[in-house]
Protein backbone atom coordinates (compact mmCIF):
# COMPACT_ATOMS: atom_id res chain seq x y z
CA UNK A 1 0.00 0.00 0.00
CA UNK A 2 1.09 3.89 -0.65
CA UNK A 3 1.18 6.29 1.97
CA UNK A 4 -2.18 7.51 1.83
CA UNK A 5 -3.08 11.05 1.20
CA UNK A 6 -3.89 13.52 3.94
CA UNK A 7 -7.51 13.74 2.84
CA UNK A 8 -8.05 10.17 2.92
CA UNK A 9 -6.77 9.49 6.66
CA UNK A 10 -8.70 12.21 7.95
CA UNK A 11 -11.56 10.57 6.35
CA UNK A 12 -10.85 7.19 8.19
CA UNK A 13 -10.50 9.36 11.27
CA UNK A 14 -13.96 11.04 10.76
CA UNK A 15 -15.91 7.90 9.76
CA UNK A 16 -14.01 6.20 13.07
CA UNK A 17 -15.55 9.14 15.51
CA UNK A 18 -18.57 8.86 13.55
CA UNK A 19 -18.97 4.65 14.34
CA UNK A 20 -17.78 5.17 17.80
CA UNK A 21 -20.51 8.09 18.59
CA UNK A 22 -23.67 5.77 16.76
CA UNK A 23 -22.61 2.99 18.58
CA UNK A 24 -22.06 4.24 22.04
CA UNK A 25 -25.88 5.87 21.50
CA UNK A 26 -26.99 2.53 20.16
CA UNK A 27 -25.38 0.97 23.28
CA UNK A 28 -26.59 2.79 25.99
CA UNK A 29 -29.99 2.62 24.43
CA UNK A 30 -29.92 -1.35 24.64
CA UNK A 31 -28.33 -1.11 28.23
CA UNK A 32 -30.10 0.93 30.26
CA UNK A 33 -33.31 -1.19 31.40
CA UNK A 34 -30.41 -3.82 32.38
CA UNK A 35 -28.77 -1.29 34.14
CA UNK A 36 -31.67 -0.74 35.97
CA UNK A 37 -32.38 -4.51 37.16
CA UNK A 38 -29.20 -5.27 38.46
CA UNK A 39 -28.50 -2.32 40.52
CA UNK A 40 -32.24 -2.01 42.10
CA UNK A 41 -32.09 -5.60 42.93
CA UNK A 42 -29.21 -4.72 45.47
CA UNK A 43 -31.31 -1.37 46.33
CA UNK A 44 -32.32 -2.00 49.74
CA UNK A 45 -35.36 0.57 48.49
CA UNK A 46 -35.53 -0.16 45.22
CA UNK A 47 -37.98 2.18 43.11
CA UNK A 48 -39.46 1.99 40.00
CA UNK A 49 -36.76 4.79 38.56
CA UNK A 50 -33.31 4.57 38.18
CA UNK A 51 -30.80 5.63 41.00
CA UNK A 52 -27.86 4.78 42.90
CA UNK A 53 -28.26 2.64 46.19
CA UNK A 54 -27.71 3.68 49.58
CA UNK A 55 -27.15 0.29 51.31
CA UNK A 56 -26.29 -2.95 48.81
CA UNK A 57 -28.41 -5.60 49.89
CA UNK A 58 -28.65 -9.44 49.21
CA UNK A 59 -32.04 -9.25 50.71
CA UNK A 60 -34.08 -8.86 47.95
CA UNK A 61 -33.17 -12.29 46.77
CA UNK A 62 -33.74 -13.82 49.90
CA UNK A 63 -37.54 -12.37 49.81
CA UNK A 64 -38.37 -14.14 46.44
CA UNK A 65 -37.27 -17.60 48.05
CA UNK A 66 -39.05 -16.63 51.33
CA UNK A 67 -41.79 -14.45 50.29
CA UNK A 68 -43.20 -15.68 46.93
CA UNK A 69 -42.81 -18.66 45.87
CA UNK A 70 -39.64 -18.03 44.19
CA UNK A 71 -38.29 -21.28 44.12
CA UNK A 72 -41.43 -23.17 43.27
CA UNK A 73 -41.48 -20.69 40.09
CA UNK A 74 -37.77 -21.64 39.05
CA UNK A 75 -38.58 -25.66 40.04
CA UNK A 76 -41.53 -25.38 37.37
CA UNK A 77 -39.56 -23.19 34.56
CA UNK A 78 -36.82 -25.31 35.01
CA UNK A 79 -38.46 -28.28 35.32
CA UNK A 80 -41.20 -27.72 31.94
CA UNK A 81 -38.27 -26.26 29.72
CA UNK A 82 -35.86 -28.54 30.44
CA UNK A 83 -37.91 -31.69 29.55
CA UNK A 84 -39.45 -29.57 26.71
CA UNK A 85 -35.87 -28.76 25.43
CA UNK A 86 -34.83 -32.35 25.65
CA UNK A 87 -37.61 -33.52 23.95
CA UNK A 88 -37.22 -31.41 21.09
CA UNK A 89 -33.20 -32.45 21.31
CA UNK A 90 -34.14 -36.04 20.73
CA UNK A 91 -36.99 -35.38 17.95
CA UNK A 92 -35.75 -32.96 16.20
CA UNK A 93 -32.28 -35.11 15.79
CA UNK A 94 -34.40 -38.19 14.95
CA UNK A 95 -36.29 -36.31 12.42
CA UNK A 96 -33.86 -33.79 11.24
CA UNK A 97 -31.72 -36.92 9.75
CA UNK A 98 -34.46 -38.34 8.41
CA UNK A 99 -35.35 -34.99 6.50
CA UNK A 100 -31.81 -35.33 5.47
CA UNK A 101 -31.53 -38.64 4.38
CA UNK A 102 -34.63 -40.06 2.73
CA UNK A 103 -35.45 -39.43 -1.13
CA UNK A 104 -39.13 -39.88 -0.21
CA UNK A 105 -41.87 -38.15 -1.90
CA UNK A 106 -42.90 -36.37 1.11
CA UNK A 107 -40.01 -34.70 1.79
CA UNK A 108 -40.06 -31.39 -0.22
CA UNK A 109 -44.04 -31.21 1.24
CA UNK A 110 -42.66 -31.49 4.54
CA UNK A 111 -39.96 -28.69 4.60
CA UNK A 112 -42.51 -26.81 2.82
CA UNK A 113 -44.83 -27.12 5.25
CA UNK A 114 -42.30 -26.72 8.48
CA UNK A 115 -41.24 -23.16 6.56
CA UNK A 116 -45.03 -22.13 6.52
CA UNK A 117 -45.37 -23.45 10.19
CA UNK A 118 -42.90 -21.24 11.28
CA UNK A 119 -44.45 -18.30 10.10
CA UNK A 120 -47.68 -19.05 11.57
CA UNK A 121 -48.08 -16.95 15.18
CA UNK A 122 -48.23 -18.48 18.30
CA UNK A 123 -50.67 -15.85 19.57
CA UNK A 124 -53.13 -17.01 16.48
CA UNK A 125 -52.50 -20.74 17.16
CA UNK A 126 -53.46 -19.83 21.37
CA UNK A 127 -57.47 -20.26 20.79
CA UNK A 128 -57.92 -23.58 18.91
CA UNK A 129 -55.26 -24.99 20.35
CA UNK A 130 -56.82 -24.30 23.72
CA UNK A 131 -60.19 -25.95 22.73
CA UNK A 132 -58.43 -29.02 21.51
CA UNK A 133 -56.65 -29.46 24.84
CA UNK A 134 -59.39 -28.73 26.54
CA UNK A 135 -61.10 -31.37 25.10
CA UNK A 136 -58.32 -33.85 25.74
CA UNK A 137 -58.01 -32.73 28.82
CA UNK A 138 -62.00 -33.53 29.77
CA UNK A 139 -61.56 -36.87 28.02
CA UNK A 140 -58.00 -38.13 30.02
CA UNK A 141 -60.48 -36.35 32.96
CA UNK A 142 -62.98 -39.04 32.42
CA UNK A 143 -61.07 -41.89 32.26
CA UNK A 144 -58.90 -41.39 34.88
CA UNK A 145 -61.52 -40.51 37.52
CA UNK A 146 -63.29 -43.74 37.92
CA UNK A 147 -60.16 -45.26 38.60
CA UNK A 148 -58.69 -42.97 40.84
CA UNK A 149 -61.39 -41.22 42.69
CA UNK A 150 -60.03 -37.97 44.10
CA UNK A 151 -56.83 -38.74 43.40
CA UNK A 152 -57.34 -37.88 40.08
CA UNK A 153 -56.72 -34.16 40.36
CA UNK A 154 -53.41 -34.92 41.66
CA UNK A 155 -52.19 -37.14 38.92
CA UNK A 156 -53.60 -34.38 36.47
CA UNK A 157 -51.27 -31.95 37.54
CA UNK A 158 -48.63 -34.14 35.81
CA UNK A 159 -50.36 -35.47 32.89
CA UNK A 160 -53.54 -32.91 32.48
CA UNK A 161 -53.39 -30.92 28.72
CA UNK A 162 -54.77 -28.07 30.74
CA UNK A 163 -53.36 -26.66 34.02
CA UNK A 164 -51.06 -29.86 33.93
CA UNK A 165 -46.89 -29.94 33.14
CA UNK A 166 -47.74 -33.10 30.11
CA UNK A 167 -49.80 -30.50 28.16
CA UNK A 168 -47.36 -27.32 28.58
CA UNK A 169 -44.34 -29.45 27.77
CA UNK A 170 -45.98 -30.94 24.88
CA UNK A 171 -47.21 -27.92 22.89
CA UNK A 172 -43.83 -25.90 24.15
CA UNK A 173 -41.76 -28.39 22.34
CA UNK A 174 -44.01 -28.98 19.38
CA UNK A 175 -43.59 -24.89 18.78
CA UNK A 176 -40.00 -25.40 18.92
CA UNK A 177 -39.79 -28.33 16.15
CA UNK A 178 -39.81 -26.76 13.28
CA UNK A 179 -37.17 -24.55 14.18
CA UNK A 180 -35.22 -27.16 15.53
CA UNK A 181 -35.82 -29.50 12.69
CA UNK A 182 -34.31 -27.48 9.94
CA UNK A 183 -31.23 -26.94 12.11
CA UNK A 184 -30.56 -30.55 12.38
CA UNK A 185 -31.77 -31.01 8.22
CA UNK A 186 -29.04 -28.79 7.87
CA UNK A 187 -26.86 -29.89 9.80
CA UNK A 188 -27.55 -33.80 8.64
CA UNK A 189 -26.68 -32.60 5.22
CA UNK A 190 -23.43 -30.95 5.86
CA UNK A 191 -22.37 -34.40 7.01
CA UNK A 192 -20.45 -36.93 5.04
CA UNK A 193 -22.89 -39.77 4.67
CA UNK A 194 -19.47 -42.29 4.69
CA UNK A 195 -19.52 -43.44 7.78
CA UNK A 196 -22.76 -44.40 8.25
CA UNK A 197 -22.62 -46.16 5.21
CA UNK A 198 -19.52 -48.01 6.30
CA UNK A 199 -21.39 -48.86 9.69
CA UNK A 200 -24.15 -50.26 7.41
CA UNK A 201 -21.84 -52.41 5.42
CA UNK A 202 -20.77 -53.39 8.56
CA UNK A 203 -24.51 -55.19 9.34
CA UNK A 204 -25.15 -52.58 12.15
CA UNK A 205 -28.43 -51.87 13.11
CA UNK A 206 -30.50 -48.35 12.91
CA UNK A 207 -30.02 -48.19 16.51
CA UNK A 208 -26.17 -49.15 16.99
CA UNK A 209 -25.71 -46.67 13.37
CA UNK A 210 -27.54 -43.76 15.89
CA UNK A 211 -26.05 -44.35 19.31
CA UNK A 212 -22.68 -45.15 17.93
CA UNK A 213 -21.74 -43.39 14.82
CA UNK A 214 -24.83 -40.30 14.39
CA UNK A 215 -24.64 -39.05 18.15
CA UNK A 216 -21.60 -38.47 18.51
CA UNK A 217 -21.53 -36.74 14.93
CA UNK A 218 -24.53 -34.80 15.22
CA UNK A 219 -23.48 -33.00 18.84
CA UNK A 220 -22.67 -29.38 17.91
CA UNK A 221 -25.61 -29.58 15.72
CA UNK A 222 -27.85 -30.75 18.91
CA UNK A 223 -26.22 -28.56 20.68
CA UNK A 224 -27.66 -25.50 18.36
CA UNK A 225 -31.23 -26.90 18.49
CA UNK A 226 -31.46 -27.22 21.96
CA UNK A 227 -29.93 -24.02 22.55
CA UNK A 228 -32.34 -22.36 20.49
CA UNK A 229 -35.00 -24.59 21.81
CA UNK A 230 -34.10 -23.49 25.59
CA UNK A 231 -34.24 -19.81 24.79
CA UNK A 232 -37.62 -19.47 22.67
CA UNK A 233 -38.95 -22.20 25.76
CA UNK A 234 -37.72 -20.12 28.55
CA UNK A 235 -38.72 -17.10 27.02
CA UNK A 236 -42.27 -17.84 26.17
CA UNK A 237 -45.01 -16.22 28.25
CA UNK A 238 -48.53 -16.66 26.33
CA UNK A 239 -48.20 -20.40 26.73
CA UNK A 240 -48.07 -20.83 30.50
CA UNK A 241 -50.58 -17.72 30.67
CA UNK A 242 -53.13 -19.95 28.96
CA UNK A 243 -52.68 -23.01 29.57
CA UNK A 244 -51.34 -23.03 33.73
CA UNK A 245 -53.69 -21.88 36.47
CA UNK A 246 -53.05 -23.65 39.60
CA UNK A 247 -50.72 -21.59 41.85
CA UNK A 248 -48.05 -24.59 42.57
CA UNK A 249 -47.58 -25.19 38.95
CA UNK A 250 -47.16 -21.19 37.80
CA UNK A 251 -43.69 -20.53 36.00
CA UNK A 252 -41.35 -17.55 36.49
CA UNK A 253 -42.40 -15.38 33.55
CA UNK A 254 -46.11 -15.92 35.49
CA UNK A 255 -44.79 -15.28 38.85
CA UNK A 256 -43.22 -11.99 37.77
CA UNK A 257 -46.04 -11.18 35.96
CA UNK A 258 -48.88 -11.33 38.34
CA UNK A 259 -46.46 -10.19 41.15
CA UNK A 260 -46.10 -6.96 39.10
CA UNK A 261 -49.95 -6.95 38.57
CA UNK A 262 -50.76 -6.34 42.66
CA UNK A 263 -49.84 -2.77 42.39
CA UNK A 264 -51.05 -2.02 46.02
CA UNK A 265 -48.04 -3.99 47.08
CA UNK A 266 -45.01 -3.55 44.89
CA UNK A 267 -42.23 -4.45 46.19
CA UNK A 268 -39.52 -3.37 43.52
CA UNK A 269 -36.41 -4.82 45.32
CA UNK A 270 -38.02 -8.00 44.80
CA UNK A 271 -39.67 -8.34 41.32
CA UNK A 272 -36.13 -6.82 40.37
CA UNK A 273 -34.87 -9.40 41.88
CA UNK A 274 -37.15 -12.55 40.20
CA UNK A 275 -36.27 -10.83 37.09
CA UNK A 276 -32.72 -11.01 37.38
CA UNK A 277 -33.09 -14.71 38.01
CA UNK A 278 -35.45 -15.33 34.97
CA UNK A 279 -33.12 -13.43 33.18
CA UNK A 280 -29.65 -14.86 33.92
CA UNK A 281 -30.36 -18.26 31.95
CA UNK A 282 -31.48 -16.44 28.73
CA UNK A 283 -28.43 -14.38 28.76
CA UNK A 284 -26.33 -17.34 29.46
CA UNK A 285 -27.89 -19.34 26.78
CA UNK A 286 -27.59 -16.79 24.33
CA UNK A 287 -24.19 -16.54 25.26
CA UNK A 288 -23.73 -20.16 24.04
CA UNK A 289 -25.31 -19.72 20.81
CA UNK A 290 -24.21 -16.11 19.41
CA UNK A 291 -22.04 -18.69 17.13
CA UNK A 292 -25.18 -19.95 15.63
CA UNK A 293 -27.31 -16.42 15.05
CA UNK A 294 -26.16 -15.96 11.65
CA UNK A 295 -27.30 -19.21 9.90
CA UNK A 296 -30.04 -19.47 12.16
CA UNK A 297 -31.54 -15.80 11.21
CA UNK A 298 -30.80 -16.43 7.31
CA UNK A 299 -31.92 -20.01 7.71
CA UNK A 300 -35.22 -19.27 9.37
CA UNK A 301 -38.16 -17.04 10.34
CA UNK A 302 -37.91 -15.80 14.23
CA UNK A 303 -35.54 -15.39 16.75
CA UNK B 1 -32.90 -56.72 -5.92
CA UNK B 2 -31.48 -57.36 -2.01
CA UNK B 3 -30.21 -53.89 -2.02
CA UNK B 4 -33.61 -52.67 -2.82
CA UNK B 5 -34.99 -54.27 -0.46
CA UNK B 6 -32.20 -52.79 2.29
CA UNK B 7 -33.24 -49.34 0.59
CA UNK B 8 -37.06 -49.97 1.38
CA UNK B 9 -36.46 -50.94 4.67
CA UNK B 10 -33.96 -47.96 5.47
CA UNK B 11 -36.53 -45.43 4.14
CA UNK B 12 -39.43 -47.24 6.02
CA UNK B 13 -37.19 -46.93 9.22
CA UNK B 14 -36.47 -42.93 8.60
CA UNK B 15 -40.27 -42.53 8.25
CA UNK B 16 -40.64 -44.11 11.40
CA UNK B 17 -37.86 -41.92 13.33
CA UNK B 18 -39.95 -38.73 11.89
CA UNK B 19 -43.11 -39.82 13.12
CA UNK B 20 -43.18 -38.09 16.39
CA UNK B 21 -42.34 -34.93 15.11
CA UNK B 22 -44.97 -35.02 12.85
CA UNK B 23 -47.42 -36.24 14.85
CA UNK B 24 -47.02 -33.39 17.23
CA UNK B 25 -46.74 -31.21 14.64
CA UNK B 26 -50.43 -32.43 13.54
CA UNK B 27 -51.67 -32.29 16.57
CA UNK B 28 -50.92 -29.09 18.24
CA UNK B 29 -50.09 -26.76 14.98
CA UNK B 30 -51.87 -28.27 12.00
CA UNK B 31 -54.94 -29.66 13.72
CA UNK B 32 -55.59 -26.75 15.43
CA UNK B 33 -55.22 -24.35 12.58
CA UNK B 34 -57.99 -26.27 10.61
CA UNK B 35 -60.14 -26.37 13.87
CA UNK B 36 -59.64 -22.16 14.16
CA UNK B 37 -61.76 -22.67 10.42
CA UNK B 38 -64.47 -24.64 11.83
CA UNK B 39 -64.45 -22.45 15.36
CA UNK B 40 -64.85 -19.42 12.89
CA UNK B 41 -68.18 -20.34 11.71
CA UNK B 42 -69.94 -21.31 14.97
CA UNK B 43 -71.02 -19.36 18.24
CA UNK B 44 -68.37 -21.06 20.61
CA UNK B 45 -67.78 -19.58 23.82
CA UNK B 46 -65.85 -20.15 27.13
CA UNK B 47 -68.53 -20.13 29.31
CA UNK B 48 -72.21 -19.63 28.78
CA UNK B 49 -75.08 -21.56 26.85
CA UNK B 50 -73.12 -20.77 23.89
CA UNK B 51 -70.08 -23.43 25.11
CA UNK B 52 -72.42 -26.13 26.00
CA UNK B 53 -74.27 -26.46 22.29
CA UNK B 54 -72.38 -24.29 20.10
CA UNK B 55 -74.33 -23.62 16.68
CA UNK B 56 -73.48 -23.11 13.52
CA UNK B 57 -74.08 -19.47 12.67
CA UNK B 58 -72.54 -18.87 8.94
CA UNK B 59 -70.80 -16.10 7.63
CA UNK B 60 -72.02 -14.03 10.70
CA UNK B 61 -68.81 -13.80 12.66
CA UNK B 62 -67.33 -12.42 9.70
CA UNK B 63 -70.01 -9.87 9.19
CA UNK B 64 -69.54 -9.28 12.45
CA UNK B 65 -65.76 -8.77 12.22
CA UNK B 66 -66.24 -6.61 9.32
CA UNK B 67 -68.19 -4.11 11.18
CA UNK B 68 -66.49 -4.11 14.23
CA UNK B 69 -64.44 -0.74 14.66
CA UNK B 70 -61.94 -2.40 17.42
CA UNK B 71 -61.17 -5.14 14.84
CA UNK B 72 -60.11 -2.59 12.62
CA UNK B 73 -58.27 -0.29 15.14
CA UNK B 74 -56.20 -3.80 15.92
CA UNK B 75 -55.22 -4.07 12.20
CA UNK B 76 -54.25 -0.23 11.95
CA UNK B 77 -52.56 -0.79 15.59
CA UNK B 78 -50.40 -4.09 13.98
CA UNK B 79 -49.66 -1.96 11.01
CA UNK B 80 -48.28 0.95 12.63
CA UNK B 81 -46.47 -1.60 15.24
CA UNK B 82 -44.71 -3.30 12.30
CA UNK B 83 -44.32 -0.48 9.98
CA UNK B 84 -42.18 1.69 12.76
CA UNK B 85 -40.71 -1.00 14.86
CA UNK B 86 -39.32 -3.78 12.08
CA UNK B 87 -39.33 -1.74 8.54
CA UNK B 88 -38.03 1.65 10.18
CA UNK B 89 -36.89 1.60 13.81
CA UNK B 90 -34.62 -1.81 13.62
CA UNK B 91 -33.86 -1.61 10.06
CA UNK B 92 -32.22 1.93 10.76
CA UNK B 93 -30.60 1.42 14.13
CA UNK B 94 -29.46 -2.27 12.82
CA UNK B 95 -27.93 -1.15 9.46
CA UNK B 96 -26.22 1.57 11.09
CA UNK B 97 -24.91 -0.36 14.21
CA UNK B 98 -24.25 -3.08 11.23
CA UNK B 99 -22.22 -0.55 8.83
CA UNK B 100 -20.05 0.87 12.15
CA UNK B 101 -19.45 -2.38 13.00
CA UNK B 102 -17.11 -3.51 10.11
CA UNK B 103 -14.48 -1.09 11.35
CA UNK B 104 -11.79 -1.82 13.38
CA UNK B 105 -12.43 -0.07 16.17
CA UNK B 106 -11.63 -0.92 20.17
CA UNK B 107 -14.21 -1.83 21.93
CA UNK B 108 -16.32 -3.94 18.87
CA UNK B 109 -17.33 -7.10 20.50
CA UNK B 110 -18.21 -4.70 23.91
CA UNK B 111 -20.47 -2.74 21.51
CA UNK B 112 -21.85 -6.26 19.58
CA UNK B 113 -22.38 -7.89 22.72
CA UNK B 114 -24.54 -5.01 24.46
CA UNK B 115 -26.60 -4.69 21.30
CA UNK B 116 -27.39 -8.37 21.22
CA UNK B 117 -28.66 -8.04 25.21
CA UNK B 118 -32.20 -7.00 24.51
CA UNK B 119 -33.29 -9.77 22.57
CA UNK B 120 -32.07 -12.15 25.00
CA UNK B 121 -34.22 -10.97 27.39
CA UNK B 122 -37.53 -12.58 27.85
CA UNK B 123 -40.55 -10.89 26.78
CA UNK B 124 -42.05 -10.28 30.51
CA UNK B 125 -38.87 -9.01 31.69
CA UNK B 126 -38.25 -6.51 29.23
CA UNK B 127 -41.73 -5.30 29.18
CA UNK B 128 -41.15 -5.17 33.44
CA UNK B 129 -38.05 -2.75 32.47
CA UNK B 130 -39.45 -0.91 30.27
CA UNK B 131 -42.67 0.13 32.45
CA UNK B 132 -39.65 1.40 34.83
CA UNK B 133 -37.68 3.35 32.01
CA UNK B 134 -41.09 4.95 30.25
CA UNK B 135 -43.40 5.83 33.78
CA UNK B 136 -44.86 8.66 34.80
CA UNK B 137 -43.08 11.27 37.38
CA UNK B 138 -40.09 13.22 36.83
CA UNK B 139 -37.83 10.75 38.20
CA UNK B 140 -38.16 8.20 35.50
CA UNK B 141 -35.65 7.29 33.01
CA UNK B 142 -36.92 8.80 29.80
CA UNK B 143 -38.23 11.77 31.70
CA UNK B 144 -34.99 12.50 33.64
CA UNK B 145 -33.39 12.07 30.04
CA UNK B 146 -36.06 14.76 27.84
CA UNK B 147 -36.29 17.02 30.66
CA UNK B 148 -32.03 17.24 30.30
CA UNK B 149 -32.89 18.84 26.82
CA UNK B 150 -35.38 21.11 28.25
CA UNK B 151 -38.47 19.43 26.83
CA UNK B 152 -41.58 18.14 28.58
CA UNK B 153 -41.73 15.26 30.60
CA UNK B 154 -45.03 13.34 30.19
CA UNK B 155 -46.99 9.69 31.62
CA UNK B 156 -44.72 8.29 28.59
CA UNK B 157 -47.36 4.94 28.13
CA UNK B 158 -50.34 7.26 28.66
CA UNK B 159 -49.60 9.75 26.52
CA UNK B 160 -47.72 8.03 23.34
CA UNK B 161 -48.69 4.64 24.05
CA UNK B 162 -48.06 3.23 20.34
CA UNK B 163 -44.79 5.46 19.94
CA UNK B 164 -43.09 3.66 23.30
CA UNK B 165 -44.23 0.10 21.87
CA UNK B 166 -42.67 0.92 18.53
CA UNK B 167 -39.30 2.40 20.69
CA UNK B 168 -39.03 -1.11 22.72
CA UNK B 169 -39.97 -3.35 20.64
CA UNK B 170 -36.99 -1.41 18.05
CA UNK B 171 -34.81 -1.48 21.55
CA UNK B 172 -36.08 -5.46 21.39
CA UNK B 173 -34.82 -6.08 17.35
CA UNK B 174 -31.93 -3.95 16.67
CA UNK B 175 -30.08 -6.88 17.52
CA UNK B 176 -32.21 -8.90 14.55
CA UNK B 177 -31.52 -6.70 11.75
CA UNK B 178 -28.09 -6.46 12.78
CA UNK B 179 -26.77 -9.92 12.47
CA UNK B 180 -28.71 -10.19 9.23
CA UNK B 181 -27.09 -6.94 7.79
CA UNK B 182 -23.98 -7.73 8.91
CA UNK B 183 -23.94 -11.33 6.73
CA UNK B 184 -25.19 -9.41 3.77
CA UNK B 185 -22.60 -6.89 4.07
CA UNK B 186 -19.65 -9.25 4.60
CA UNK B 187 -20.84 -10.71 0.81
CA UNK B 188 -19.77 -7.11 -0.87
CA UNK B 189 -16.48 -7.88 -2.35
CA UNK B 190 -14.17 -5.10 -1.03
CA UNK B 191 -12.34 -4.24 -3.74
CA UNK B 192 -15.51 -2.41 -5.72
CA UNK B 193 -15.06 -0.15 -2.66
CA UNK B 194 -11.45 0.21 -3.10
CA UNK B 195 -12.14 0.79 -7.07
CA UNK B 196 -14.80 3.80 -6.02
CA UNK B 197 -12.64 5.26 -4.05
CA UNK B 198 -9.97 5.43 -6.37
CA UNK B 199 -12.78 6.97 -8.65
CA UNK B 200 -13.32 9.38 -6.31
CA UNK B 201 -16.68 8.55 -4.96
CA UNK B 202 -17.73 10.26 -1.32
CA UNK B 203 -18.67 7.76 1.15
CA UNK B 204 -22.82 9.10 0.30
CA UNK B 205 -22.62 7.93 -3.03
CA UNK B 206 -20.70 4.67 -2.47
CA UNK B 207 -23.43 3.54 0.11
CA UNK B 208 -26.03 4.85 -2.61
CA UNK B 209 -24.44 3.11 -5.33
CA UNK B 210 -23.12 0.64 -3.99
CA UNK B 211 -24.19 -0.87 0.01
CA UNK B 212 -27.74 -0.55 -0.85
CA UNK B 213 -28.54 -2.28 -4.59
CA UNK B 214 -26.11 -4.84 -3.50
CA UNK B 215 -27.80 -5.12 -0.29
CA UNK B 216 -31.18 -5.23 -1.89
CA UNK B 217 -31.88 -9.37 -1.49
CA UNK B 218 -30.90 -9.26 2.22
CA UNK B 219 -32.87 -6.22 3.02
CA UNK B 220 -35.88 -8.20 1.50
CA UNK B 221 -35.25 -10.74 3.45
CA UNK B 222 -35.10 -8.89 6.75
CA UNK B 223 -37.44 -7.16 5.95
CA UNK B 224 -39.86 -10.31 5.26
CA UNK B 225 -38.64 -12.24 8.21
CA UNK B 226 -38.83 -8.92 10.80
CA UNK B 227 -42.58 -8.33 9.42
CA UNK B 228 -43.89 -11.93 10.23
CA UNK B 229 -42.08 -12.22 13.75
CA UNK B 230 -43.10 -8.38 14.66
CA UNK B 231 -46.72 -9.53 13.89
CA UNK B 232 -46.09 -12.46 15.92
CA UNK B 233 -45.29 -10.28 19.01
CA UNK B 234 -47.33 -10.74 22.22
CA UNK B 235 -45.92 -10.74 25.93
CA UNK B 236 -43.86 -7.56 25.52
CA UNK B 237 -46.54 -5.84 24.63
CA UNK B 238 -49.31 -7.21 27.20
CA UNK B 239 -46.70 -7.38 29.98
CA UNK B 240 -46.36 -3.42 28.95
CA UNK B 241 -49.69 -2.14 28.44
CA UNK B 242 -51.75 -5.08 28.15
CA UNK B 243 -53.77 -3.12 24.70
CA UNK B 244 -54.51 -0.23 26.55
CA UNK B 245 -55.47 2.49 27.47
CA UNK B 246 -58.35 2.65 25.55
CA UNK B 247 -57.40 0.60 22.64
CA UNK B 248 -54.30 2.32 21.62
CA UNK B 249 -51.92 -0.73 21.68
CA UNK B 250 -54.09 -3.63 21.05
CA UNK B 251 -52.13 -5.61 18.51
CA UNK B 252 -53.73 -7.95 16.40
CA UNK B 253 -52.70 -10.43 18.71
CA UNK B 254 -54.05 -9.00 22.05
CA UNK B 255 -56.89 -8.61 20.73
CA UNK B 256 -57.48 -12.12 19.56
CA UNK B 257 -56.21 -13.03 23.25
CA UNK B 258 -58.85 -10.61 24.67
CA UNK B 259 -61.85 -11.63 23.04
CA UNK B 260 -60.77 -15.21 23.27
CA UNK B 261 -60.18 -15.44 27.13
CA UNK B 262 -61.25 -12.01 28.37
CA UNK B 263 -64.68 -12.02 26.34
CA UNK B 264 -64.69 -15.71 25.74
CA UNK B 265 -66.00 -15.35 22.33
CA UNK B 266 -64.29 -18.34 20.72
CA UNK B 267 -65.88 -18.40 17.36
CA UNK B 268 -65.41 -14.28 17.03
CA UNK B 269 -61.75 -15.11 18.10
CA UNK B 270 -61.33 -17.65 15.70
CA UNK B 271 -62.31 -15.56 13.14
CA UNK B 272 -60.06 -13.12 14.01
CA UNK B 273 -57.35 -15.84 13.73
CA UNK B 274 -58.13 -17.26 10.23
CA UNK B 275 -57.40 -13.78 8.85
CA UNK B 276 -53.88 -13.70 10.78
CA UNK B 277 -53.13 -17.03 9.78
CA UNK B 278 -53.67 -16.30 6.20
CA UNK B 279 -52.16 -12.58 6.48
CA UNK B 280 -49.24 -14.51 7.42
CA UNK B 281 -49.36 -17.31 5.39
CA UNK B 282 -49.31 -14.76 2.13
CA UNK B 283 -45.84 -13.50 3.71
CA UNK B 284 -44.59 -17.27 4.47
CA UNK B 285 -44.93 -17.39 0.35
CA UNK B 286 -43.64 -14.84 -0.27
CA UNK B 287 -40.59 -15.10 2.36
CA UNK B 288 -40.03 -18.85 1.25
CA UNK B 289 -39.17 -17.92 -2.74
CA UNK B 290 -37.18 -14.46 -1.41
CA UNK B 291 -34.96 -16.11 0.42
CA UNK B 292 -34.99 -18.85 -2.20
CA UNK B 293 -34.27 -22.00 0.82
CA UNK B 294 -32.46 -24.70 -0.31
CA UNK B 295 -33.97 -27.88 0.37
Amino acid sequence: MSVAPPGESANRLRGDLMAYASLSLISIFCAIPFFWLLIASFDSNAQLFLRWPETWTFANYLRVFTKEDGAKWLFNSLFVVGVATFLVMVLSGLGGYALSRTRAWWKLPFLYAILLIRVLPSTALVVPLYKFLLTLNNAEGALLRPIFGSATRDIMRWTGFIDGYLGLILVLATMQLPLSLWIMKTFFDDLPRDYEEAALMDGATMIQRIRRVLIPLALPGLAASGLFAFMSAWGDFLLPLILLSSPELQTLPLGLFRAFLRINEIDYGLLTALAFIYLVPAVVAFGFARRFLVQTFSGGVKG
Amino acid sequence: MAKTLQERRAERQLMIVLLPSLLLLVAFVIYPAIYSVYLSFTNEALTGAAARAPRFVGWRNYTRLFNDAKFWNALFVTFVFVLGAAIIGQFVLGLVSAIALRRRLVFRTVFSSIILLPNAAPEVVAGFMWISMLAGGDHATLSRFVFFFGLPTADWLQVFPLAMIIVVNTWRGIATAMILLTAGLSTIPQEIYEAARMDGATPAQMFRRITLPLMMPTILLYMLISTVSTIAVFGLVYALTRGGPGGATELISIYIYNQSFTAYQLGYGAAVVVIALLVSLLLGIAYARAAKVEI
